[in-house]
């Protein structure tokens, strides 16, 4: 008898493993891939970060320790790029932000043709950053055949080189004509999450609108504007392609991905100094990607934090 | 405190042809509770939110206090409404959840938290004033809501199903607290439910709705004892009332076998009679039957008889009191007691 269930027992953890394996398998492929692409490449920069690695000239790598990051807070131009990513970050993400609540207001309201407005409203997020870096640079602020500069020269103003005037500002404008939809989409989850009924008694307590704003529907927003806010950060940090295209780099624009970049394969060759650069960077995001994730999680389990 | 007076009031959503509330003419006095009462669709709380100024009016007149207020904004009709689902607002406090209608009309700090300490002890909510509503039971929240509306001392409550999600047992248990507080704080009422219990032991006058057309406004007693058409008599009333078509042309009036007493005062058809269930009974002689359902509810027990009038088979519920030893398909015999109420072919109450 007991020994019967004993074998019982030892079947059925078997077959329990076998089951187990039966779903992970398939999935091996698709883990071993994604170590192999991020997680080596990420050891092998830490790595490089702690060594000093010159290509041109040409040069043995040598172990120096710490020394890159220590380098870093004596670099002006690292400081440099540093405050140009807190700068474009913090400018274009509370600018999308802000642009992109006043849509979400107005795309909640019902009127006719809603859904081809938010279609249209939408399609800045779905472009490549290249293509629109591109279209800005090229179309918009040109000084020669620009529609900016074609609509000031029709009124009767000079034409503005805006890209040489205001680089980190240019690059900040196409930041948010892409990122703004993408808040709007958050902030109107958030207004049409709202009971409908709940503004209504706001109404009936002789609540103005504006003050339903303000003591209703804003603190209910506020789990989205915080989400919002810290996916549009964790991107936007990491931001090169806007860079590349509008300004090459031109001066106080060259953000960190940027700096990373002309330090390294961009003409620097100091492979060992670039890869610390790039191990604070992603330091730092991972820091506030972790805040993002909590906030995240607050909001699934629909409490505000 | 004030009258209120639907004067034709018609509300058509946009988009439909048909009114969702056709020419409402109804006049709640002063500190009266009435009970607005339909099944769903029947425009009950459409005609309670053209009160509340959140459903345009789109013919007729709505007045509180005999002013006129069709068109004016809900802020500005000093009413108070209780929502079904309570509507409180989630980032609030209690005590900022019932304090929020008086920060609106800029009333002081300390007016404000006396008045809200006072509406709290009313409602028993004093310990829970710094709690947030997620943090309180289904019970507590209906309290909160209700607290909301007493606090703005307002010209008319406005209550939209609020105790449909409650329990059965906290449901019953709150009906009798919410008339008892409506009587003491005297504030006209208007209250919407589709449980015609609830209408029959709360309001002072029920009026019954169906398709946007008022039915009825009467008193309960007399709502039960004369329904004004075919409609009402089958909706109000737990179990409801035997109806029975009978054929207009077809000799003395019977019911099976049993002939009805009183006829028609005019000459109009009968298309219907209705007789309650207490007002038949399981004897020795009347309507042959076959029992087929017996519901005992312990003081007494209804019971389903199948009979043959006009050719078809038809059930009548009858109320036996007490104890029965009566088994399923017994064959048994239905007397009538009590009155028998009479409709025309049109649904409408025929007098004797």
């Amino acid at each position: 008898m007991t020994a019967a269930t004993a074998d019982r027992a030892k079947l059925l953890a078997k077959r329990n493993r076998l089951e187990a394996w039966k779903r992970r398998l398939p999935l091996l492929p698709a883990l071993l891939f994604t170590i192999v692409v991020t997680q080596v490449p990420f050891v092998l920069s830490l790595w490089y970060s702690f060594t000093e690695w010159r290509i041109n000239p040409p040069s043995p790598r040598t172990f120096i320790g710490v020394d890159n990051y220590t380098g870093l807070v004596s670099n002006s131009f690292f400081r440099d790029a540093a405050f140009t990513t807190i700068f474009m970050t913090v400018a274009s993400v509370l600018l999308s932000l802000l642009l992109g609540t006043g849509l979400a207001l107005l795309l909640d309201r019902d009127f006719f043709g809603r859904g081809l407005a938010r279609t249209l409203l939408i399609t800045p997020f779905l472009i490549m950053p290249v293509v629109a870096g591109l279209v800005w640079k090229t179309q918009m602020f040109n000084s020669s055949f620009g529609v900016l500069n074609w609509i000031l020269e029709t009124l009767g103003f000079d034409s503005i080189e805006f890209v040489s005037r205001w680089p980190a500002g240019s690059i900040i404008v196409v930041l948010v004509w892409q990122w703004m939809p993408f808040m709007m989409l958050i902030v109107l989850a958030g207004l049409q999450g709202q009971d409908p009924s709940v503004l209504e008694a706001a109404r009936v307590d002789g609540a103005s609108s504006f003050s339903i704003f303000g003591q209703i529907t804003l603190p209910q927003l506020r789990p989205y504007l915080e989400l919002g806010t810290l996916l549009g950060t964790i991107y936007l940090i990491q931001v090169f392609d806007h860079v590349e295209v509008i300004t090459g780099g031109g001066p106080g624009s060259t953000n960190i991905p940027y700096f990373v970049f002309q330090r390294s394969i961009g003409g620097g060759w100091r492979f060992g100094e670039a890869s610390a650069f790039s191990i604070v960077v992603v330091v730092a995001s991972i820091v506030i990607a972790n805040l993002g994730l909590r906030v995240l999680s607050n909001l699934l389990e629909g409490e505000a934090p | 405190m004030a009258d209120v007076t639907y004067d034709g009031a018609t509300r058509i959503y946009p988009g439909t042809e048909i009114a969702a509330v056709d020419s409402l003419d109804l006049d709640i006095a002063d500190g009266e509770f009435l009970v607005l009462v339909g099944p769903s669709g029947s425009g009950k709380s459409t005609a309670l939110r053209m009160l509340a100024g959140l459903e345009f009016i789109d013919g007729g007149s709505v007045s509180i206090g005999g002013r006129d207020v069709t068109l004016t904004p809900p802020q500005d009709r000093d009413i108070a409404m209780v929502f079904q689902n309570y509507a409180l607002y989630p980032n609030m406090t209690v005590a900022a959840n019932m304090g929020f209608a008086l920060k609106q009309r800029g009333i002081e700090k300390e007016e404000r938290a006396r008045r809200v300490r006072e509406a709290a002890k009313v409602l028993d909510l004093e310990e829970y004033l710094d709690r947030k509503p997620k943090n309180l039971s289904g019970g507590q929240r209906q309290r909160v809501a209700m607290g909301r509306a007493i606090v703005r001392e307002p010209q008319v409550f406005l209550m939209d199903e609020p105790l449909s999600n409650l329990d059965a047992k906290l449901r019953v248990q709150t009906r009798t607290e919410l008339a008892e507080l409506q009587a003491r704080l005297g504030v006209t009422t208007v209250y919407v439910t589709h449980d015609q219990v609830e209408a029959m032991t709360m309001g002072h006058r029920v009026a019954v709705l169906r398709d946007g057309k008022l039915q009825q406004v009467a008193r309960p007693r007399d709502l039960y004892s004369t329904p004004a058409n075919r409609f009402v008599a089958g909706f109000i009333g737990s179990p409801a009332m035997n109806l029975i078509d009978v054929d207009p042309g077809n000799g003395p009036l019977q019911l099976g076998t049993a002939p009805i007493t009183g006829a028609p005062a005019s000459g109009t058809a009968v298309g219907t009679v209705g007789v309650r269930p207490e007002h038949l009974r399981l004897g020795s002689t009347g309507i042959n039957g076959r029992v087929t359902v017996i519901e005992e509810l312990g003081s007494q027990a209804f019971v389903h008889v199948a009979i043959e009038h006009e050719g078809r088979d038809e059930v009548l519920v009858v109320r036996d009191e007490g104890e029965t030893d009566i088994q399923r398909n017994d064959n048994v015999q239905v007397g009538i007691l009590g009155p028998c109420h009479l409709f025309g072919t049109d649904g409408e109450r025929i007098d004797q």
